[in-house]
């Protein structure tokens, strides 16, 4: 394959024309994102030099306790980003949520570099971490649509959930709409990606192999693991996680918690 | 005459620092009587309901049913014995079959055979809908008609008691006679036990048999 042709600074400068652009746009329509192009534009910079040279010396560290712990940091920051677009305040779902998602996040990447892709050791921070990013990143958004799916069906269905707790239905019989519901929300998008997938759009992961040089057979190959491991982590956590919140919705006495009024 | 429902010293409070909805409030409800809780809205006649077939948790007092407390059962089981119908009636968007047939696929409901066609056209007259087909959208009926549905639907599972909630409330006056009709129907000629709370002004204090006052956190005999 061919070397990777290196990208200067002032190449680098260069691309900073499409911003110029953006800018010129925002002035003359008046669109107000002056400011946040500009922020964004530096924040883009700042945020991926720091994370290059943090992946370089974490790379050249090698070491199997910083490699997880990152991945732990990976893992709780995702959960507060799955808090912050949830917004529930009445059920406590942050620890559930936060173990369902470590644990699935684990073994799937677990099961990816040691596994499929073969790497040894399997937590080697060059395959282990970037696998690692994939399926929190993706599973996180799928987390997040389906727990605030399931809240706000649950809230929004609280008079046919209660009827059915009349009528005899356990919980789950009772709110098993909404948790297929959730569920389903959940992992759709991931679905949609495998269906338009090579036809409607070049995943990220597989053009950057290409421009680093790397057979499109060999890129295509990673990619199609990449798509199966984020269907499959994504179904896995969304089930985990809405089973044991639904479970947290309803008191000892299998009744309903979660209250209709503003939160 | 058995004790069925027994209720001792409830308290309930919906935050801890408001005032209790009720404070060592007791009932009593016999095997076979048809008892009436009259009271202004807000009063918690609702919440009364609500706690004894544990859609709510209670803090003070006991709720015994045969003897029993409520806690120490099931709840699947307890709400198979204790049926309450709210105010206003949950209906899904499919058929007046499939709306009282439901309940029969929950797992504590499946040792029971589902009643027939025949059966349910039966009862549809009894309650005075015999113009409307088992086919027929169960949200296209009126509220009244609703009502007497979600009714029939509790029925079917031949609950122990039956807690009404307002069951005349959103009707008009000769819906809801005829409702009320029903009720009195149920409870004299097949000896099904009743416990209804309404606000309805139109009932007077002896429509039925036993009758109370739901007043100052407590129940009082009218």
């Amino acid at each position: 394959m061919s070397q990777v042709v290196e990208i200067g600074l002032w190449q680098l400068l260069l691309g900073l024309i499409f911003i110029l652009i953006a800018q010129t746009a925002s002035f003359v329509y008046h669109l107000g994102l002056s400011r946040d192009i500009t922020v964004g534009t530096v924040r883009t910079f700042a945020q991926l030099f720091l994370m290059g040279y943090a992946l370089t010396f974490i790379f050249r560290l090698n070491n199997l306790w910083i490699t997880l712990g990152i991945f732990v940091v990976m893992a709780v920051s995702a959960s507060f980003i799955v808090k912050g677009r949830v917004k529930e305040r009445q059920i406590p779902y942050m620890l559930p949520t936060f173990l369902t998602m470590f644990v699935s996040y684990f073994v799937t990447a677990l099961f990816v570099s040691g596994l499929i892709i073969g790497v040894a050791p399997w937590w080697e921070p060059r395959y282990f971490l970037p696998i690692g990013g994939m399926v929190i990143g993706n599973s996180m958004s799928a987390l997040a649509i389906a727990l605030e799916r399931l809240f706000r069906e649950m809230r929004q269905q609280k008079d046919l959930i209660e009827t059915k707790l009349c009528l005899g239905a356990n919980y789950r019989e009772a709110s098993s709409e909404m948790f297929k519901n959730a569920v389903t929300a959940g992992m759709i998008p991931s679905i949609n990606a495998m269906m338009g997938v090579g036809l409607v759009f070049i995943p990220g992961m597989m053009s950057g192999q290409i421009l680093a040089g790397a057979d499109p057979l060999q890129a295509i190959r990673y990619q199609i693991v990449i798509m199966l491991m984020l269907v499959g982590s994504t179904a896995a956590t969304s089930i985990i996680a809405v089973l044991v919140v639904r479970k947290r919705c309803f008191g000892k006495g299998e009744e309903l918690l979660l209250s209709t009024a503003k939160q | 005459m058995q004790p069925l429902l027994e209720i001792e010293s409830l308290g309930f409070s919906y935050e801890k620092a408001v005032t209790p909805v009720f404070s060592k409030l007791d009932l009593l409800v016999n095997e076979g009587e048809l008892v009436l809780i009259k009271g202004d809205s807000g009063t918690g006649k609702s919440t009364l309901l609500r706690l004894i077939c544990r859609l709510q948790a209670y803090e003070e007092g006991r709720i015994l049913f045969r003897s029993r407390p409520v806690e120490s059962m099931v709840p699947a089981e307890l709400r198979r014995s204790i049926i309450y119908v709210a105010q206003i009636p949950s209906i899904t968007d499919a058929s007046v079959k499939d709306n009282l047939l439901f309940p029969f696929s929950f797992t504590v409901n499946r040792g029971r055979t589902e009643p027939s066609d025949k059966r349910l056209l039966e009862m549809l007259e009894q309650f005075y809908l015999q113009d409307i087909g088992l086919h027929h959208q169960a949200m296209n009926l009126s509220v009244g008609q609703q009502q007497r549905v979600a009714l029939m639907r509790a029925l079917l599972l031949d609950p122990e008691i039956l807690l009404l909630d307002e069951p005349t409330s959103a009707l008009d006056a000769r819906s809801a006679s005829m409702v009320f009709t029903i009720i009195e129907h149920l409870n004299a000629s097949q000896g099904k036990t009743i416990l209804m709370v309404t606000h309805s002004n139109y009932l007077p204090n002896n429509a039925a048999p036993v009758t109370y006052m739901l007043e100052n956190r407590k129940l009082r005999k009218a």
